[in-house]
C-alpha cells in the first residue's frame, strides 16, 4: 500500500530529454493507466519508478519517501513486463518464489505465499512446470504471480496484454480488474490501447512526447478532453474533427462555418477569439448524424463506404467541403448505402471546438 | 520431406552426396594414417594403410609398459608420456576453468554495463587476439622469468606459469559469450533486479544458467587450446616431467631418428581427454534454454 508522487520528473538519454517534467500524484490503491501512442515516454516513467532507469531530475516519492536514489528491490514495487521475462530455467514455482527466497525468506513461507498467489491466478496446476510447457496466458498468470507473492506497495504492468490474442486479452483484462478489486493495492498500468485504459482505469493519465496532456477518470476524458491530442486519443472509433471559422460567439454558444459553407451552432464559448478566426470542430461519431433529407444547419456530402455489423453501421463519409473523411456511428436501421448522398447533422450540444492552440474551448451546453 | 522434386534434381543430389563422401575421406585418412603407423612395427612414417603385421610396442612405449629388449632384459620406457598426458590434463582444466570465469564476467560488462571507453576497449582485445602468441614469445618468457623472480610459483618451468599464459588468451572467448549474452532479453534480468536481486545474483542465478550452452562451447574450446598448445608450452616448461603432451612429444623426433610410431601413439592418446571433455559437454550443448522467458 502505498501513494505515489512524482515533482517535476525530467528523464534524458543523453542529449535527448524524454519526459519533460512530470507533476503528478496517485492516490493509494488507485488504478491509474499511463496512456500514449508509441514512444511517447510512458515506459519511461514507469521503469523510472520500478529504479530501472535513473530520474535525470526531479523526485519521486513512494508511500511518502523519496526513492530517486533507492535501489529497486527496495522500492516496494513488483513489475510484470510486457514479455513476461520469466526464468525459462526455473519452475512456475521457483519462478515465483525467486524474489521471497533473495529476501531471505523461510522455505514454509515462501511456500505459502507461493500456494497463495497460485489459487489466486488459478495456476495450482502449473506449479512444476517449465515456462516453456506454457500458452500465452499462463505465462502471463506466471508473471502477475511472481509480483503478487512479494506484497508489494506498487504494482506496476508495462502493456501486460499486448502479447496475448484478442480474446485472451479480454479475459486477462477481467481479471486484472478483479484481481484490483481483491488486492486493493496501487496500481500504475502502462499501455498505448485505450480501450484497456477505459475499462481498467480509475483515473487515465495521458502522455505526449513526454508531457502530461490530461489527467482524469475515463468518461471525463471522453467528454471532457482537454486539447485536441486527449479528443483523438480517447476513444474508438476516432473522433472525427473539421476546419471552420468562428462566425459570431455569444454567452450561449459559437456559430461557425465549415468549409462548404455550412453554418452551425456549436455549444461553446469562443468569446475573446476574433470572427474568422480558424477552428477545429470535433464530433464523436454516435453524435453525427448522417440524415436523408437536408435541413436547418445540415451539411451535405456522400457516403464513401457504409458497414453494416448487424448491431450498428459505421458510415464513412467525406467531409464536407474537404478531402478527409468523416466516421458516423448509425443505428442499423440507417437506410444510407455505399454511394449514396446524405446531409451531415451536428447537434449543437455535442459540438467541441479547438482553439488556434488546440486547446478545448470551454463547453456551455 | 514430401516436397516434389524435378527430375533435373537428382543427379545434383547424388553430385552433393558423392562431394560430402569425398570429403569425409579426406578427413578420416590422416586421423586413419596415424593410428595405422601406430600399431606398425618400427618407425616409418609411410606404409600401407592396413598394417601387414600388427606391433603393440609404440603403444607399450607410449602406455609406459616395459618391453622385452634385443638382449632379453625387460626395458623400462625413459620418457614418461602418461605424465605427461596427466600434465597437459591438469593445465588444460585449470586454464580452461580459470578462462571461462573470467571471459563470463568481462562479456557480462560488456553486453551489460556502461562504461567510459567500453567500445575501445572491446576493440583493443580484437586487435591484439590477431597477433599470433608466437610473435610474443621473447616478451612472453621475460615476462614469466621475472614474475618468477617474485612468485616463484608463477615462474618459468611451473605448470601454474603455463595456466596463467593460458588464461590470458581469452578476447575471443569474450566476443563470443558477449554476442550470446546480447542474445538474451535483458528484461529477464530486469526482473530478477526488481526481485531483488544484486547485479552480481541477476548475473549468477539467471543470466549464466541460461548461457549454459555457450559456456560449454568456451570451455571445451579453452580446453581444446590448452592441450593442443606448442609454442608456450615449450618455452615456459623446461624438466621432462613437466612437460606437456605437445611440448612433449617433440623429443620423439630428433634431428637423427624420427619416431614416428612412438609419436603416433602419443597423438591418439592425447586426444582422448579432449574426446572424453566433448562426450561429457554435450549434455549441456542444447539450445532452447531461453525459450519460454518471453512470449514465445
Amino acid at each position: 500500500m502505498a501513494n505515489l508522487q512524482f515533482k517535476a520528473l525530467r528523464k534524458s538519454f543523453g542529449e535527448s530529454e524524454i519526459l519533460h517534467g512530470i507533476d503528478l500524484e496517485i492516490q493509494d490503491g488507485e488504478f491509474i493507466v499511463f496512456v500514449g501512442p508509441s514512444g511517447c515516454g510512458k515506459s519511461t516513467l514507469l521503469r523510472c519508478i520500478a529504479g530501472l532507469e535513473e530520474i535525470t531530475s526531479g523526485e519521486l516519492f513512494i508511500g511518502g519517501k523519496p526513492m530517486n536514489d533507492v535501489p529497486p528491490a527496495k522500492r516496494g514495487i513488483a513489475m510484470v513486463f510486457q514479455s513476461y521475462a520469466l526464468y525459462p530455467h526455473m519452475t512456475v514455482a521457483e519462478n515465483m518464489a525467486f524474489g521471497l527466497k533473495l529476501a531471505g525468506h523461510s522455505k514454509p513461507e515462501v511456500a505459502a505465499a507461493v500456494q497463495r498467489a497460485a489459487e489466486i491466478l488459478q495456476i495450482e496446476s502449473l506449479l512444476d512446470r517449465r515456462p516453456k510447457a506454457l500458452s500465452g496466458g499462463q505465462r502471463q498468470r506466471v508473471a502477475i504471480g511472481r509480483a503478487i507473492v512479494r506484497k508489494p506497495g506498487v504494482f506496476l504492468f508495462d502493456e501486460p496484454l499486448s502479447n496475448l490474442d484478442a480474446g485472451l486479452r479480454v479475459q486477462m483484462r477481467v481479471e486484472l480488474a478483479r484481481l484490483h478489486k481483491d488486492l486493493a493495492t496501487t496500481m500504475v498500468y502502462v499501455t498505448h490501447d485505450q480501450v484497456e485504459a477505459m475499462t481498467l482505469a480509475n483515473r487515465i493519465v495521458v502522455i505526449n512526447q513526454g508531457r502530461i496532456e490530461q489527467v482524469g477518470a475515463p468518461l471525463e476524458l471522453y467528454h471532457q478532453p482537454a486539447n485536441r491530442f486527449v479528443a483523438s486519443f480517447i476513444g474508438s472509433p476516432k473522433m472525427n474533427f473539421l476546419p471552420c471559422h468562428l462566425v459570431s460567439a455569444t454567452e450561449t454558444g459559437a456559430r461557425v462555418r465549415l468549409e462548404d459553407g455550412t453554418v452551425l451552432a456549436a455549444g461553446a464559448d469562443a468569446r475573446g477569439l476574433a470572427e474568422g478566426t480558424a477552428l477545429t470542430l470535433g464530433i464523436r461519431p454516435e453524435r453525427l448524424l448522417a440524415e436523408t433529407a437536408a435541413g436547418e444547419g445540415t451539411a451535405k456530402t456522400s457516403v464513401i463506404v457504409a458497414e453494416h455489423l448487424g448491431d450498428t453501421v459505421f458510415l464513412y463519409v467525406q467531409s464536407p467541403g474537404g478531402t478527409g473523411q468523416l466516421t458516423v456511428k448509425a443505428q442499423p436501421e440507417n437506410p444510407l448505402r455505399t454511394g449514396d448522398e446524405t446531409h451531415l447533422r451536428f447537434p449543437a450540444k455535442h459540438c467541441l471546438l479547438f482553439g488556434p492552440d488546440e486547446k478545448t474551448l470551454p463547453r456551455l451546453l | 520431406m514430401a516436397i516434389v522434386i524435378d527430375k533435373s534434381q537428382r543427379w545434383r543430389g547424388f553430385a552433393a552426396h558423392l562431394f560430402l563422401i569425398a570429403l569425409c575421406v579426406l578427413v578420416m585418412f590422416p586421423l586413419l594414417m596415424v593410428i595405422s603407423i601406430s600399431l606398425r612395427p618400427g618407425n616409418f612414417a609411410t606404409g600401407k594403410l592396413i598394417p601387414e603385421t600388427i606391433s603393440l610396442e609404440h603403444w607399450r612405449f607410449a602406455l609406459g609398459i616395459p618391453s622385452l629388449g634385443p638382449d632379453g632384459q625387460m626395458i623400462k620406457p625413459d620418457l614418461p608420456v602418461l605424465l605427461w598426458l596427466w600434465n597437459s590434463v591438469k593445465v588444460a582444466t585449470i586454464s580452461a576453468t580459470v578462462a571461462l570465469f573470467l571471459s563470463t564476467t568481462a562479456a557480462y560488462a560488456f553486453a551489460r554495463m556502461k562504461f567510459v571507453g567500453k567500445k575501445a576497449a572491446l576493440m583493443g582485445l580484437m586487435l591484439m587476439q590477431m597477433f599470433p602468441t608466437v610473435l610474443a614469445l621473447v616478451a612472453i618468457h621475460a615476462i614469466f622469468s621475472r614474475i618468477g623472480h617474485v612468485f616463484p610459483i608463477f615462474g618459468v618451468d611451473s605448470h601454474w606459469a603455463l595456466v596463467l599464459a593460458y588464461s590470458g588468451g581469452i578476447a575471443l572467448h569474450i566476443w563470443t559469450i558477449k554476442g550470446f549474452y546480447e542474445t538474451i532479453p535483458a528484461e529477464i534480468e530486469e526482473a530478477a533486479t526488481v526481485d531483488g536481486a544484486t547485479p552480481w545474483q541477476a548475473f549468477w542465478r539467471v543470466l549464466l544458467p541460461m548461457s549454459l550452452p555457450i559456456l560449454m562451447v568456451i570451455f571445451l574450446l579453452a580446453f581444446i587450446g590448452a592441450i593442443i598448445e606448442y609454442p608456450q608450452a615449450s618455452i615456459l616448461l623446461r624438466s621432462q616431467d613437466k612437460l606437456t603432451m605437445a611440448a612433449g612429444m617433440k623429443q620423439f623426433l630428433y634431428a637423427q631418428k624420427y619416431l614416428w610410431g612412438d609419436f603416433a601413439a602419443a597423438a591418439i592418446l592425447s586426444g582422448l581427454p579432449i574426446s572424453i571433455v566433448f562426450i561429457l559437454a554435450q549434455r549441456w550443448m542444447i539450445s532452447g534454454l531461453t525459450s519460454g522467458a518471453n512470449k514465445g
